[in-house]
């Protein structure tokens, strides 16, 4: 194919708009799950007066068990066959289930100890993690294999990444509405009264992709040999969970996606906190209002911008590649984050969101692309092993995204202390310690924009390549297909 | 059987449709109940007066923009609540015209009164008076301790004097003599300081301190002060002053070689700031004074509004300024409401 003909889709291939936009409400409960306790956590502290560390430790921990949940949870939807598909049941059951332990986990009672606080939270947030996990992964996986084109997989992430958006608008206004008197008599009740509304949000828009969405896979297992039934054998499940578990960590295309997306997005969470603290303290001079207000046009120039930059880079990559589309798109953020240093201006306060759109192309075009280009990295997986994983791929890679978003709200802190933060000085830090606050701020992203640039730049699944993968496929699939109608399964 | 399952799925279509119209007509529903409430809300609305020494003293600026953003944030926070910081003070320090704003404010129906009171003895007895009338009342910056206020926000002067010491040490290596200018001497809040300074002075047994000198607070009679002891003391390494009356104006210029003589002094007004650029001081205690008016309102407002039990005493901390973070603190003083910042800092 000449690099100026642009690919069709097939009309076999195209996903209908209502499966797209089912698919996209999952993308919301999924982001809003995602962030709700993080921005709901505050209450603890504040409403509960549970100490700030055990509020740390409540969230760190689940993040642990998640290391183990997801890939798990990815292989049993890996290897589950039934007439609804190997995804929809549990995304169903899931959305559910983890919306009525949303609900349940925030209706903490008056009057208890610290510790008994902090148990109930612990025990339900497990639960919830558990639940979450149920319906997050297979509806990762279910997006990976909804299409076999190449762009099509693109438009379905582009609307599922802008739809997700949505759930990002709305998360930081959870304080302000848990907080508001006209509603509620403190920030406890509100969180009750919230975690409800989110509880049957979830569940009732949850369960929209299994409702909406078909599987693609399903027809191709009628009929067809079970490979492993879950109960057959604990040991046996488990040496082939490990081996799957290998195999995916074995893939270097995977790896190199993996790996951009770390640095990428974990260099933006890493110093997330410090353009707040250079706004406020720096910008603004520790006027608290006004560096609110700065940060304020800031995120609502980031959400325009990403919204846009979703719908620029969906239809960019359909004329020069997902690869090609993703450096660009990562150095122009990288551009954005060099932008700041000379947008930091004590004497022009609203230079601060010159970069805010320049950023967000970047973080617009990560997790559209990344979804598109890991259902291309399950194809070449399946032509090498003769097995569909988008579980386990699902499950591995944003389970990297969450340690990674983990480990960068912990290291923050104290990337923040080195370089000399002192909370009680406020916009009276010395210029050395502003000095590396605007280093650490510019540098960080910038250097994890290069290495996204640097490991995805190698990535060889080009559009033709993909075809030829592709393909393969088909034919490996109808001659399956036709053994099998000669001599089928006894 | 497969009949069935399209019913059934048709059904279950239909059920998750109804649900989400149910779920957006809710949302909708409380909007409008939401804007209901709005029309009928009534704010209760709480005039605080805040009295500051006087006019002519410019620390008591930044304090005021304090009072009145924290003011209007709690009015944005809060449906139901009005916070109203009703400004007063004498033109000139008089503490008898303090006490008479005390009663005719309580006559007026202010719910509570924030003072700095330039006379103890003087403002207990105005103090005691709106607290029967059932006024609160809360100090700042100066307290009367003995009054009925229930609360006071201000430093620790002992530890401020003890600051003070440390830092002088730290810049003559703990060694040589050192004078202090210690203001008016019937000053308690002064007083302490001084003595933080030979508390902590006990530690450096190579520092002596050759006396403890008192003047009226200006800058004449500062200088004064200042020049006459070097000229007693010529090999003096350094001054540690309670308050900054010296740098009120230009002669301390005249008098010291920058550098030469090492200088620790509290507070750190826009003023000041040149003494620390060209190195005339080394360190300046300032006082976060806009908090004087933040969190005096809110601790009221904890107190009087949310019935909340609020610390006795609330210690204001001091922020050393020194070259290094001149522009930082700079900015600071521009956020907190003072005009006359040097540009030339702000960009430091």
């Amino acid at each position: 194919m000449s690099s100026k003909e642009i690919h069709k889709t097939a009309g076999s291939d195209k996903i209908p708009n209502r499966q797209k936009f089912a698919y996209g409400l999952g993308s919301i409960v999924n982001n809003l799950l995602g962030g709700a306790i993080g921005y709901m956590s505050i209450v603890l502290n504040v409403g509960l007066g549970i100490n700030p560390a055990l509020v740390g430790t409540l969230q760190a921990i689940p993040r642990l068990t998640d290391a183990l949940t997801d890939p798990v949870m990815g292989y049993i939807s890996d290897n589950t066959r039934s007439r609804y598909g190997r995804r929809r049941p549990y995304i169903f059951v899931g959305a559910i289930f983890v919306g009525l332990v949303f609900a349940l986990m925030w209706q903490l009672p008056g009057g208890y100890s610290e510790m008994f606080y902090f148990w109930f939270f612990l025990i339900g947030s497990i639960i919830f993690y558990l639940f979450y996990t149920m319906f997050a992964t297979p509806w990762v996986a279910l997006g990976y294999e909804l299409t076999s084109d190449y762009h099509e997989r693109t438009r379905l992430m582009g609307v599922m990444n802008f739809m997700g958006q949505f759930a990002w608008i709305t998360l930081p206004w959870f304080y302000a509405f848990m907080e508001n008197d006209r509603f509620f008599s403190d920030s406890v009740q509100g969180a009750r009264t919230l975690a409800i509304i989110i509880g049957v949000f979830v569940a009732v828009v949850g369960i929209m992709p299994a409702i909406f969405t078909r599987e693609r896979f399903v027809a191709q297992d009628k009929g067809a040999k079970v490979k492993n039934k879950l109960l057959e054998g604990l040991k046996k499940n488990i040496a082939l969970f490990f081996k799957g578990l290998l195999i995916t960590l074995k893939r270097v295309e995977f790896l190199k996606l993996c790996s951009g997306t770390f640095f990428l997005f974990n260099g933006i969470m890493l110093v997330g906190a410090f353009s707040s603290y250079i706004t406020i303290f720096y910008v603004c001079g520790g006027d608290k209002s006004m560096g609110a207000y700065y940060m304020g046009l800031f995120g609502t120039v980031t959400t325009i911008s990403t919204l846009a930059a979703i719908a620029a880079v969906t239809w960019i990559s359909s004329r020069i590649g997902k690869r090609k589309t993703f450096i660009i798109a990562t150095a122009i953020m990288f551009f954005g984050s060099l932008l700041k240093w000379f947008c930091y201006d004590p004497m022009v306060p609203w230079k601060v969101i010159i970069p805010a759109p320049f950023i967000a192309v970047g973080m617009g075009a990560l997790f559209t692309l990344m979804g598109s280009m890991i259902a291309d990295v399950c194809d070449l997986d399946e032509l090498e092993t003769g097995e569909r994983r988008e579980g386990m791929f699902g499950s591995i890679y944003w389970w990297m995204v969450k340690l990674g978003m983990a480990l960068a709200f912990g290291l923050s802190g104290f990337l923040l202390n080195g370089t000399g933060f002192v909370v009680d000085f406020g916009g009276a830090q010395t210029s050395s310690t502003f000095f590396w606050m605007r280093v650490v701020d510019v540098g960080i992203p910038a250097i994890g924009a290069l290495i996204a640039i640097f490991s995805v730049a190698s990535f060889k699944i080009t559009e033709e390549r993909s075809y030829e993968i592709r393909s393969e496929l088909e034919k490996r699939r109808s001659k399956s297909i036709s053994i099998e109608k000669i001599a089928p399964s006894t | 059987m497969k009949k069935r399952f399209l019913v059934k799925t048709r059904i279950v279509k239909q059920l998750s449709a109804l649900l989400l119209t149910a779920l957006l007509a809710v949302i909708s529903g409380c909007g409008d109940s939401d804007a209901d409430s709005e029309g009928t809300n009534d704010k209760e609305t709480i005039v605080i007066t805040m009295i500051a020494k006087s006019s002519a003293n410019p620390v008591f600026i930044s304090a005021k923009t304090g009072a009145i953003k924290t003011a209007e944030a709690l009015t944005e926070k809060y449906s139901k609540l009005k916070v109203v910081i009703d400004w007063q003070n004498p033109e000139n320090e008089s503490a008898s015209e303090q006490a008479e704003i005390i009663r005719n404010v309580v006559k007026n129906g202010t719910k509570a009164i924030i003072v700095s009171c330039s006379d103890e003895d003087t403002l207990t007895q105005a103090i005691n008076y709106a607290v029967d009338n059932g006024v609160e009342v809360m100090t700042f910056d100066s307290d009367a301790p003995n009054s009925k206020r229930f609360a006071f926000y201000g430093p620790d002067d002992l530890e401020m004097g003890k600051t003070l010491m440390n830092e002088l040490a730290d810049l003559i290596n703990s060694k040589g003599k050192i004078a202090i200018l210690g203001g008016n001497k019937m000053a308690n809040n002064l007083q302490e300081r001084v003595k933080g300074i030979m508390t902590a002075a006990a530690d450096y047994p190579d520092i002596e301190i050759v006396g403890a000198y008192y003047h009226p607070e200006t800058e004449a009679d500062a200088i004064a002060v200042i020049s006459e002891v070097m000229k007693l003391n010529p090999e003096l390494k350094g001054w540690a002053m309670v308050g900054s009356w010296a740098f009120f104006g230009e002669k301390l210029k005249r008098i010291i070689d920058p550098g030469k003589i090492k200088i620790v002094a509290v507070d750190a007004l826009p003023m000041q700031l040149e003494y620390i650029e060209k190195n005339y001081v080394q360190v300046l205690l300032g006082q976060p004074t806009f908090t004087w008016g933040e969190i005096s309102v809110k601790t009221v407002i904890d107190k009087i509004y949310f019935n909340k039990k609020v610390e006795e005493i609330i210690r204001l901390k001091t922020i050393p300024v020194t070259i290094e973070n001149l522009g930082g603190w700079s900015r600071q003083l521009k956020a907190w409401g003072y005009k006359d910042v040097p540009e030339k800092y702000l960009v430091m």
